[in-house]
């Protein structure tokens, strides 16, 4: 769209990171425990109640539904990503606590998917919040749920899944990417004042 | 009395461990009826420990001390818990009004530091933790009233031996532990009196700020009082035991039970809750004190 | 030697003085009061417990004698301290008032009557400074906002002090004697019960039991602050007194209820607190205005007092002489505290305030530690009164009653947490933005009832002696302890264990809660509101109907209401019937007089 964003400037962090042997500690119990936000932004969302329930128990690997970002980890991007949903995705994530994951199901966060022509959608979420995982499939099936979970973990077990670390120290070009694109990130919603 | 202190914070490091170990074999036991696998035995403490690495926010000094608070007051309610007849940080002092009231400031501490959040749905929380409270509590306390009576003495351990000669209060006060059971569900807060909580109504009530060490320790909390509550019943009704086998087969089968039977009921609405307990359940009490007080 | 009808005199002078300069700088008058007030506690506690007042009267008329007792000097130290403490708020209230002159000198006079009283020898003395006091007082309330409240003061005032008056006669033609302690004692049979009935009532009327509760909330929340303070810490307290003479000191043989182990009277007036401490809770947790609750708080802590002493064992007497004196502390310090918002705020509605607590963090600190304390939590006072009231309830086999007090207990939390909740905590609202906190005259009382409440629920023991005293002179059995233990009948309390094991598990948290990593600061409005985006502070702050789901279970009943209403009905149908006889200008009505009275004259011939 605009000059201002630099395509690919920051790709997914291919080698690890050096850690502490507390920071060790405190992922091994960070990957055990991932607890997820129940926000299901577009149509991937239909696929996670299967992968709660019976048949593939998302709870042994650890992970379950928490009601609020602040006590949440991992935030699902689940679908195509409208402009009003940028926003309340963006205060979300920034409400979350360090260290949070991002995980992004289906081709739309990629580039844009069956909507990459329309006027609503944003095309690539890696440019305005850093994803951490991708899980491929229009919609994923659960045993791909499953799998993209467990990358998650992995990526969290050797280090790589610094998504949170990446906005933190390049929070102005976030900024400046979501301000191009929505215009007012925190808007001043007119129903209400 | 030092002496006294660290054998009482063992006793509360025990009774974390404990219950920590006991909800997590009950979440696989439940998956288990769910017929699926469920998360291993270990894994409320994973969640506690994952919680407590994590940095969340802050929205003051009273967020923070209240929490302080609430889980101190938690900590010194489980330290005067006796574990059987012998092994008992303060046996002779552990009135069972000290526990009663503790635990009012455990929950007074999170109150406060929820409410000093600024979120409504925090407030309206507390507002229905409270209410529960004022619910089921009258009723527990009646029949506790009329177990002192009759052993003739308030301390837990002295309850305890009272048992062991004349029989365990549950054959011979068996509408008090009906009335008992059901304040025990409500005080550890299963389903059907899950009104504070209420995960899809009100994002969590109290919890809903609460991220990082906040969560983690609030998680010991809930364990410790979890804890505190099922020892109570397991002493006060079910003899307390002399051994620590024993003790550890009463309080798994009490908590299991409970959290088999949670699962089978939806959730109450709050006023449904005080009109439940002060139309049935207080009647059904204080019918039982009269019986065997008055007679 | 202190003199004792000199203090009562020198506080009368001093009315006079600070009505006299406060003409001149309202400051410096509300200043006498302070000096005044503060020069009567420190006496009355160094001569009282040193056992040296001296109780001639020279100057006053014969009728007026004075009798120290271990019972007056206890309730009068309790009282002129919580009149000392409160006159620290009256410089900066006194420019509020629409005749802050008159206002000195009304304070210092209830201050004397209020002596008086307790320290009163006969009881023609007893009720003089009685009236005093509810003159005074009664001239104090309209000073805040509307003279109703004044009015139904007086009338339930009233009513208590015409059946001592009626009492008092009573045993005056029996005995020949109005000196109180050969007329209780001597009272038997159903004379006893004759007088211990109106004694009650008129120590129903001072506390608010039910049903005269109704004044409590009306003249509380309409009256200036430090009056609301000073009436439920010390003036309700004249009403325990009255309580302890009738029911200590007179004990009428009757029919006793075996079940319970009580006389079948002591029983019924046990229901009524029971009642009262019932009616107290549940209005207390649907009030709006703070100090309408604080209000109904304090009828039911008086439904406690009642409650300890119908019982009458040593283990429930104590624990009533202590829970008046933990009550007297925890609910000044609440009216203070909330006499610190409305002096910053002009208003003590809480769906109106919120967030007080970044304004003013140690004024929340001591409204924390007062509700803690009423709520009977330990490590405060409160928490030792309710234990033994609890244990002698237990010992005596009284089910109804503690059930009720158990409610009462419980129900507690729930009021008191309302205006901490919703006053001190949540969002700040933007029009309170420039609120400060309370000026450090007003910040010493609160800090000094907030220490002696903490020390009075840590070591009790340091307080039992002055109680120990009362309850050998009443002829009770002192309260057994073990240095820092109290023994009840059914186990041992060991408070300062209590206070130590508190402060470790606070202690070990608090370095664990160090030890984790940081947390970032961020401002209230930042909060989860389910991605919405809000920027007005109202619509976040929960305050109006607190309880809402609770209130509307017992929206309709109005408790006491219904009561007053019947009588009201039955005097205006009695009233018509007399205006319909007596005052008319109907013919048939007219004939009916005529030939009743033709008959009446022309009886006896006829028959």
């Amino acid at each position: 769209m605009e000059e201002i964003r630099i395509k690919n400037a920051f790709p997914t962090q291919e080698t690890a990171e050096q850690r502490g042997t507390w920071t060790e500690l405190g992922d091994y119990f960070r990957r055990q425990s991932i607890w997820m936000l129940m926000y299901c932004t577009g149509c991937c969302a239909i696929e996670l109640p299967q992968a709660m329930t019976t048949v593939y128990d998302m709870e042994r690997l650890g992970m379950g539904p928490m009601a609020t970002p602040r006590q949440a980890d991992v935030l699902l991007i689940t679908g195509y990503l409208s402009l009003k949903t940028l926003r309340r995705l963006i205060y979300s994530y920034e409400q979350m606590s360090e260290p949070k994951y991002i995980a992004a199901f289906g081709p739309c966060v990629l580039n844009g998917g069956i909507y990459h022509d329309s006027h609503a959608v944003l095309n690539r979420l890696d440019d305005y919040l850093p994803v951490d995982v991708y899980v491929g499939g229009c919609m994923p099936n659960p045993e791909s749920v499953m799998n993209g979970f467990v990358d998650l973990m992995n990526l969290i077990k050797d280090g790589k899944a610094t998504g949170w670390k990446r906005y933190r120290d390049n929070h102005e070009w976030y900024r400046a990417n979501q301000i191009a694109a929505v215009g007012e990130v925190f808007v001043h919603d007119e129903f209400h004042e | 009395m030092i002496l006294g202190i660290l054998a009482g914070l063992g006793i509360a490091l025990f009774g974390f461990t404990l219950q920590s170990s006991v909800a997590g074999i009950n979440r696989k036991v439940v998956a288990r009826v769910q017929k699926r696998y469920g998360p291993p035995w270990y894994q409320e403490f994973l969640d506690i420990f994952k919680g407590l690495s994590k940095r969340g926010v802050t929205h003051g000094w009273i967020f923070d001390f209240g929490v302080i608070m609430a889980v101190g007051g938690i900590i010194a309610t489980a330290m005067f818990m006796p574990i059987t007849s012998n092994i008992a940080a303060f046996s002779g002092l552990d009135n069972f009004f000290i526990f009663v009231y503790l635990l009012a400031v455990g929950m007074l501490g999170m109150a406060m530091s929820a409410s000093g959040s600024g979120n409504p749905l925090a407030s309206i929380g507390v507002m229905r933790a409270l209410t529960q409270m004022f619910a089921y509590e009258v009723p527990f306390l009646v029949i506790v009233m009329t177990i002192i009576k009759v052993t003739g003495t308030s301390s837990l351990v002295e309850i305890m031996a009272y048992q062991g000669q004349n029989g365990w209060f549950m054959w011979t006060m068996p509408l008090g532990f009906v009335v008992a059971s059901i304040s025990l569900l409500g005080m550890l807060g299963k389903k059907p009196f899950e009104t504070f909580i209420a995960p899809a109504e009100l994002a969590s009530g109290p919890m809903v700020e609460y991220g990082g060490k906040h969560l983690g320790l609030l998680f010991i909390m809930m364990e410790i009082s979890h804890f505190i509550e099922v020892s109570l019943f397991v002493h006060l009704f079910l003899g307390g035991a002399t051994t620590i086998v024993g003790y550890l087969i009463k309080y798994f089968l009490v908590y299991t039970a409970a959290n088999l039977y949670s699962y089978l009921n939806g959730r109450f609405k709050i006023d449904q809750v005080v009109v439940f307990f002060y139309k049935w359940i207080l009647p059904l009490a204080v019918l039982q004190a009269v019986w065997v007080l008055w007679r | 030697m202190l003199n004792l009808e000199l203090v009562v005199l020198a506080t009368l002078l001093g009315g006079v003085v600070a009505y006299l300069l406060s003409m001149i700088n309202k400051r410096v008058g509300s200043a006498v009061t302070i000096l005044v007030s503060g020069a009567v506690f420190s006496l009355l506690a160094y001569y009282g417990f040193g056992n040296s007042i001296d109780q001639t009267v020279e100057l006053i008329p014969n009728f007026v004698m004075f009798k120290v007792t271990a019972l007056g000097t206890f309730f009068a130290v309790l009282v002129s301290f919580v009149f000392f403490m409160v006159s620290f708020f009256n410089p900066f209230f006194a420019e509020r008032y629409k005749y802050p002159n008159a206002f000195n000198l009304l304070y210092l006079m209830t201050l004397a009557g209020v002596v008086g009283v307790f320290y009163a020898s006969n009881f023609i003395t007893l009720f003089v400074f009685f009236e005093l006091v509810v003159w005074t007082s009664m001239f104090l309330i309209p000073m805040g906002k509307g003279t109703k409240a004044s009015i139904t003061y007086f009338v339930f005032s009233t009513v208590g002090s015409f059946a001592m008056l009626y009492a008092i006669i009573f045993m005056a033609v029996g005995f020949g004697t109005t000196d109180i302690d050969t007329v209780l004692a001597g009272l038997t049979g159903t004379a006893a019960l004759i007088v211990y009935g109106l004694l009650l009532v008129a120590s129903f009327a001072k506390l608010g039991a039910y049903p005269f509760m109704v004044w409590l909330p009306k003249v509380l929340g309409n009256a200036p602050d430090p009056v609301s303070a000073v009436f439920s810490g010390g003036i309700e307290k004249m009403g325990a007194f009255i309580a302890v003479l009738a029911m200590i000191k007179i004990s009428p043989a009757s029919a006793m209820f075996e079940a319970v182990g009580l006389p079948v009277q002591n029983y019924i007036v046990g229901v009524i607190a029971a009642v009262t401490i019932i009616v107290g809770t549940m209005m207390a947790i649907r009030q709006d205005d703070a100090k309408k609750l604080l209000a109904y708080s304090s009828a039911a802590n008086g439904g406690y007092i009642l409650l300890a002493f119908t019982i009458g064992n040593s283990v429930a007497i104590t624990g009533g002489f202590f829970h008046i004196f933990a009550h007297a502390l925890a609910s000044t310090a609440a009216f203070l505290a909330i006499g610190v918002v409305t002096y910053r705020t002009k208003t003590s509605k809480i769906s109106e305030l919120g967030g007080m607590i970044h304004h003013m963090p140690i004024t929340y600190v001591v409204y924390l530690a007062a509700i803690i304390s009423m709520a009977g939590i330990p490590p405060m006072g409160g928490f030792i009164s309710k234990w033994l009231i609890f244990q002698a309830l237990i010992q005596n086999n009284l089910v109804f009653l503690a059930t009720a007090a158990f409610i009462g207990s419980i129900g507690s939390f729930l009021y008191v947490f309302r205006p901490l909740a919703a006053l001190f905590l949540g969002q700040k609202l933007p029009k309170y933005k420039d609120v400060k906190e309370a000026p450090l005259l007003m910040l010493i009382p609160m800090i000094i009832l907030t220490l002696l409440s903490v020390v009075a629920g840590v070591f009790p023991t340091l307080f039992l002696p002055m109680i120990n005293n009362i309850m050998t002179e009443l002829g009770f059995q002192t309260l057994m302890t073990s240095g820092f233990q109290i023994i009840g009948f059914n186990g041992t309390l060991d408070p300062a264990l209590v206070a130590a094991v508190f402060g470790t598990g606070v202690l070990v948290v608090f370095i664990l809660f160090m030890i984790f990593p940081k947390s970032r600061k961020v401002g209230l409005m930042d909060t989860y509101t389910g991605g919405e985006f809000i920027y007005t502070e109202e619509l976040l702050h929960y305050s109006a109907d607190f309880y809402a789901p609770l209130e509307r279970l017992y929206r309709k009943e109005p408790f006491v209401n219904k009561i007053y209403d019947s009588i009201r009905i039955k005097v205006e149908e009695l009233g018509a019937f007399v205006r319909y006889f007596f005052f008319t200008n109907k013919p048939e009505v007219t004939v009916f007089w005529i030939v009743a009275i033709l008959l009446f004259i022309v009886w006896g011939d006829i028959i």
